[in-house]
């Protein structure tokens, strides 16, 4: 998987229409970002890419791709 | 004579390699009855294996996942002498907020937590697995079963189908003398509250601790709920379930 597949994933999360998300969005901006969002994220990116994150790491994450660089996927 | 003697008593215990499972199979164990520990890891059951007591235990190790050959196994299991009862605390935890439930979520889950407890109650009440004078089933439930969280509907769904399948059986299978029953624990010191403790963020971990009034368990304490239902002490009680949990559901 890419980052980009992961974007489209993250969009159908949040419930926004596929490609909505290019990685430049603040989390803070997103309306449907919240605690149980972010479980459902940590649960995408142990699925797809066997990383269990912890919350403390997503402490200093202030944009969409701050949480890309969590998974560790490449580009394309 | 203390009723909870387990001497000359053999149990099979699932999911024995960490957490309640160990627990119990080392308190049975040191209440004199024979130990069957069976997990998937052989490495993690030897070493539950070392800490139990007495003699005439047994490492099984087996995934659990394969349901059509645990009634199979369970007989090559008992094949020199049956068994008096089993624990089946081989359980999976995930987070699974309302958006992220997936047909292969809800397929991992049930498959260990409900269809293999329902597997090995099959298997345990084959004439050739358990003794004539009857036997006990513990499975374990949880709190959750009973009173709802936010992001774990499919955990306590499964745990909450136990608390069915443990009446129904209880019912069908008293003709044998079988007994079935759950313990629902709230957390429990383990790895699995490790992990649940990683994937939540501190304050609502703390949250969670808080609503245990005497605090989170141990291991232990569940152990000996389950042994008083399997020993002589849970002779008429069946078709349960036994709450476990600190005050959790008190409230």
């Amino acid at each position: 998987m890419t980052r980009k597949e992961f974007l489209v994933q993250f969009d159908e999360l949040l419930e926004l229409p596929t490609g909505t998300l290019t990685g430049i969005e603040k989390l803070e901006d997103l309306e449907d970002w919240d605690s149980l969002a972010m479980i459902s994220f940590m649960g995408m990116v142990d699925e797809h890419c066997q990383i269990k994150l912890s919350p403390r790491q997503f402490v200093n994450c202030e944009t969409v791709n701050d949480l890309l660089d969590l998974t560790k996927l490449p580009a394309v | 004579m203390n009723p909870m003697d387990l001497t000359g008593r053999r149990y099979l215990v699932t999911g024995a390699s960490s957490g309640i499972g160990r627990e119990t199979a080392i308190l049975l164990s040191e209440l004199g009855a024979e130990v069957t520990v069976s997990g998937r890891n052989l490495d993690r059951l030897q070493q539950t294996l070392g800490e139990l007591s007495g003699a005439g235990h047994q490492v099984a190790a087996f995934d659990l996942a394969a349901l059509d050959e645990i009634p199979g196994w369970m007989k090559g299991l008992a094949v020199d002498r049956p068994f008096d009862g089993l624990v089946h605390s081989a359980g999976l935890h995930a987070m699974t907020p309302a958006r992220s439930i997936s047909a292969a979520k809800i397929d991992a889950l049930m498959r260990t937590n409900f269809s293999a407890a329902a597997m090995l109650a099959r298997g345990f009440s084959q004439k050739s697995c358990r003794r004539d004078t009857g036997g006990s089933i513990v499975f374990l439930s949880s709190v959750v079963a009973q009173a709802g969280q936010p992001a774990v509907s499919l955990y306590s769904a499964t745990k909450a189908a136990l608390t069915g399948l443990a009446k129904s059986l209880a019912v069908e299978l008293a003709r044998d003398l079988i007994r079935v029953n759950c313990v629902a624990p709230g957390i429990v010191k383990s790895e699995m509250s490790d992990q649940m403790r990683e994937s939540l963020a501190p304050e609502q971990f703390d949250a969670i601790e808080r609503m245990h009034p005497l605090g989170l368990g141990s291991g232990r304490d569940v152990a000996h709920a389950i042994a008083f239902l399997l020993a002589a002490t849970g002779r008429w009680i069946t078709g349960t379930t036994l709450i476990v949990d600190g005050g959790y559901l008190a409230q």
